[in-house]
């Protein structure tokens, strides 16, 4: 019996996911724990492994399509088995997935996945909905694509042959045929007017720039007395817009969306870090292995309880606040940046957080975060400690009241006790929602974090 | 004290165009030379020994005429007579470009040159006067020399690619140390004039930057049709010189001969130049670090050539050279050229340009590549020399032509025609619908153009055809 390998449903949010790679093509054999292929979700790419073993009998999804969650990928079973031509229909409530993502998620155990793909396979006399099928980050696959309306220029097949091979874009030809239309005499015009004869290159740049479909009236020649080279046709293709991926689109949408609507401003604090390093530095001698991060999300977490405020945030004239501390540490990856997130915060011991920190860090550095584990967050703190920094400001996550940009611990002369002292200073600069949070408000919470981090015996006390 | 635009230093096939070019721009130039003009190339390198290798062409052909007909005694070799023959080469186009200097009312100063700061040069002449230039530029090319690693005794059994073509018999045996393309040219004219010849390297190929298959047709003709042994992936130790012969130890083999010749490489000449002095360091390699445009970090100091740590080739150190003149003194400015032929004199020659497979496969780039045998050549066969094949790799996409790599009869000259296609940026199509004479070994790269494409007339039909 074929097996329908369905999209998984990853978490409460996501409704759709793109598949962009196939680790197995149709006909490959596939084991249990096999890895099928890999899904971008708003907010992270996994890979999702096999629950069956057998052949990869059919495919329904290309890499880089966008499909409903519960939808029928494809099927897997044996050689020669049949297999549906299309998908069926996605069923509309979720149901359990025969293929898991890596790491697996909680599945109802009840659900039979055999039963399912049974189901669905009894019925082929269902109407063949494929599901809709969209690039990413287009319009929600729900709706169908418009049909792109872009007009151009009516041209003759002579004309259009003609710009074609000249590697020349005939947008701006003006047309003297019938109605407008570009006759080849006027490509022929146009090359003249545009010099064309006289901007020599070379012929493989030629043969690029039609195959890119580069008009070379606008690139400009590097080689010997002007002459286009490859080079300059490879410099305009990688001038050209690169359409981002669907989680740095969303990036692009949500702090744009925060940025104009939320009013930001911003209090900046500088710490003083040299006792907290010490104090580090013994607790490693006695096999107590700290991170310097661990201590700064602590001395949040702390000030947040004390101010709720912070951690709270505005909705349609309305402040909401959260009675737990579910805290976002921003963590930069090679493609874009993910927000894990601690989920009550409050609740945990310094060393539960540490070994919360270690396990979710690692997790997105490797790609593995489940979107549940990105989303929900009520502070997000942006720690640029080992980029160098003397400051920085942060944009608030939308959902958020407020974040905390953390920068570089770097060694400086201060004045203590009226003498000019070397002390390791840490700047912390806040950005909070003015619509919530009022200038005193954000200046004693930041006071509050730095007193925490700043207080010796808060610390002797929640490291013993 | 005198003031010029330019103080060329070295007057090799960097230096002494660079100096001719300038005064052509109408600059007033000064070239210092401590030794001979025309540098390695001229005196202890290209040319003297291309003369030597055309003279063991010669006594290889006259020991193959028989097989073409032609019957005469036995031949011979004197090769005190060769050395002379090269020396006289050399001698004559020392007095060319002599002349040029001359001609081009450049001053040609013999002696060390020393920076004394950026633009204050003092050179001490061997009567020990020392005279100070102030130049508004200064192009450093002096070249480099004969590396000599500490583990070789010092001894008259033991030379370098330069003492080597000092001697003036040959000795009955030969150890090369070093397989890189100076061991290797030594090593196939010494062993096609009768030495026994034993090469040793310590990577785990000869000939290393050579195009993989190349490689395989140079190493299997020196082996086979030479008869030269060749030892690689282990070192040559506990080398020791006596009266009677040179000897070392390589893994489980012990090798000795008559002479051994030292070709490990070469180094940058730039002792006694006081670069700190000109606000100059060399690099880790012992280089003078240059940018695109041949520039040192003192913007008004070149430097070209060998010393700048580029291709070991006089034809690139020319280019070079006259391409930061030309950017300093004319009109038009542009980068130093990138696409440099090599040439490889060994037997059968080889020449390569642009890009190799290799290198296409680390890029991730794709490629199409297109072969032609010189087996299935009307010409080569008439010569006599079915040897090798030439082989363009080009881009998959847009059939622009971007290596060549060619090895057999006359490899070297063929090179030439696949370095301007290269440079022009012609597609394999356009190559292959190029005339090419016939009957003529050129005819190759228009075969080897038709392979890529897959409609090759005179190789069968391979799977591949598209």
């Amino acid at each position: 019996m074929a097996q329908a390998i369905t999209m998984p449903k990853l978490g409460q949010t996501a409704e759709e996911s793109t598949i962009v790679k196939w680790h197995k093509t149709v006909g490959d054999k596939i084991d249990k724990g096999d890895i099928l292929f890999e899904i971008e979700t708003d907010k992270a790419v996994l890979e999702v492994e096999s629950f069956f073993e057998g052949t990869l009998l059919k495919t329904f999804v290309g890499e880089g399509d966008t499909v409903p969650v519960m939808s029928v990928v494809g099927y897997i079973g044996a050689v020669g088995e049949k297999v549906p031509d299309a998908p069926p229909a996605a069923p509309a409530a979720p149901a359990a997935a025969i293929a898991a993502p890596s790491p697996a998620t909680a599945k109802p155990e009840s659900s039979t996945p055999a039963a399912q793909a049974t189901a669905a396979t009894a019925q082929p006399t269902v109407p063949a909905a494929t599901p809709a099928v969209s690039r990413p980050a287009s319009a929600p696959a729900t709706a169908p694509a418009p049909v792109p309306t872009v007009e151009r220029k009516a041209i003759s097949p002579r004309a259009r042959a003609l710009a074609r091979r000249s590697a020349v874009d005939y947008d701006p030809i003006p047309g003297t045929g019938p109605g407008g239309r570009i006759v080849e005499a006027d490509v022929r015009r146009y090359l003249s007017e545009q010099g064309y004869d006289q901007r020599p290159i070379t012929p493989a740049a030629l043969v690029l720039a039609i195959a890119e479909g580069i008009d070379i009236l606008n690139v400009r020649g590097s080689g010997d007395g002007g002459r286009i080279l490859v080079a300059d046709i490879r410099r305009v293709m990688a001038e050209r817009p690169k359409p981002m991926n669907r989680m740095r689109s969303i990036i692009a949408d949500r702090l744009t969306e925060s940025f104009t609507t939320t009013p930001h401003f911003y209090v900046t604090v500088e710490t003083d870090m040299t006792e907290l390093l010490q104090l580090r530095r013994q607790l490693k001698e006695t096999g107590k292995d700290y991170t310097v991060t661990v201590f700064i999300l602590e001395a949040v977490i702390l000030a947040l309880e004390a101010f709720p405020g912070v951690n709270s945030r505005y909705q349609d004239h309305a402040v909401i606040w959260n009675s737990h501390v579910h805290l976002g540490m921003a963590t930069a990856l090679e493609e874009g940046l993910v927000v894990p997130v601690i989920r009550n915060a409050e609740t945990l011991s310094l060393a539960e957080l540490q070994q919360q920190i270690v396990s979710l860090a690692t997790k997105a550095r490797d790609g593995k975060l489940l979107p549940d584990e990105m989303s929900g967050s009520t502070f997000t703190v942006s720690n640029m400690g080992m980029m160098n920094v003397e400051n920085f400001a942060a944009i608030i996550n939308p959902g958020e009241g407020a974040i905390l940009a953390v920068a570089s611990t770097q060694p400086k002369a201060v004045v203590r006790d009226g003498k000019i002292v070397v002390r390791s200073m840490m700047k912390m600069t806040v950005s909070s929602d003015h619509r919530i949070i009022d200038g005193s408000v954000g200046a004693r919470f930041i006071n509050a974090v730095k007193d925490n981090l700043e207080d010796m015996e808060l610390w002797k006390t929640l490291t013993s | 004290m005198e003031n010029v635009d330019l103080v060329v230093i070295g007057a090799g096939p960097a230096g002494y165009p660079a100096a001719i070019r300038a005064a052509q721009h109408g600059a007033r130039v000064v070239i210092i030379e401590r030794e001979e003009l025309g540098g390695t190339c001229l005196n202890w390198g290209c040319i003297p020994t291309k003369t030597l290798i055309s003279a063991a062409d010669r006594y290889a052909s006259a020991m193959e005429s028989a097989d073409y007909g032609i019957q005469h005694g036995k031949p011979t070799v004197d090769y005190g007579k060769m050395v002379a023959l090269k020396n006289t080469v050399v001698a004559g186009l020392r007095k060319g470009i002599k002349g040029l200097l001359k001609g081009n009312k450049i001053d040609h100063l013999t002696g060390t040159a020393r920076f004394r700061d950026r633009q204050h040069i003092a050179v001490q002449t061997s009567d020990g006067i020392e005279q100070v230039v102030v130049a508004k530029r200064v192009l450093i090319a002096t070249g480099s020399a004969p590396a000599r690693p500490g583990f070789l005794p010092d001894h008259a059994r033991v030379v370098d690619s330069r003492g080597f073509l000092d001697i003036d018999h040959l000795p009955k045996s030969l150890i090369v140390l070093g397989g890189g393309i100076i061991g290797c040219e030594f090593a196939c004219m010494a062993a096609r004039l009768g030495v026994k010849v034993t090469i040793v390297e310590l990577l785990d190929d000869i000939l290393t930057t050579l195009d993989t298959d190349v490689r395989r047709t140079v190493r299997d003709a020196m082996t086979k049709n030479l008869g030269i042994r060749i030892l690689t992936g282990q070192a040559l130790q506990d080398i020791e010189a006596d009266d009677k012969k040179v000897s070392g130890r390589c893994g489980d083999d012990t090798v000795s001969a008559e002479l051994l010749l030292s070709a490990v490489g070469r180094i940058a000449v730039t002792e006694g130049l006081a670069l700190e002095k000109a606000g100059l360091a060399l690099d880790e390699r012992g280089y003078i670090p240059v940018d695109a445009w041949g520039l040192t970090r003192t913007a008004s100091i070149a430097a070209a050539g060998d010393v700048n740590g580029g291709p070991q080739l006089a034809h690139a150190a020319t280019s070079q050279a006259l391409r930061i003149v030309d950017n300093w003194f004319g009109k038009e400015r542009a980068r130093l050229e990138t696409l440099v032929p090599a040439c490889i004199f060994t037997t059968p020659e080889a020449g390569a340009v642009g890009m190799g497979e290799l290198a296409a496969g680390e890029q991730e780039r794709r490629v199409t590549s297109g072969r032609f045998p010189f087996m299935a050549l009307g010409k080569a066969m008439a010569l006599g020399d079915t040897t090798g094949f030439v082989k363009w790799i080009a881009d998959a996409e847009t059939g622009q032509l971007l290596g060549a790599h060619s090895v057999g009869p006359h490899a070297t000259e063929l090179i030439a025609e696949a370095t301007v296609a290269i440079r022009a940026e012609l597609t394999v199509t356009e190559l292959a619908h190029t005339i090419h004479a016939h009957p003529t070994l050129s005819e190759s790269w228009m075969e080897a153009a038709e392979a890529a494409n897959g409609h090759c007339i005179h190789l069968p039909p391979t799977r591949g055809r598209k």
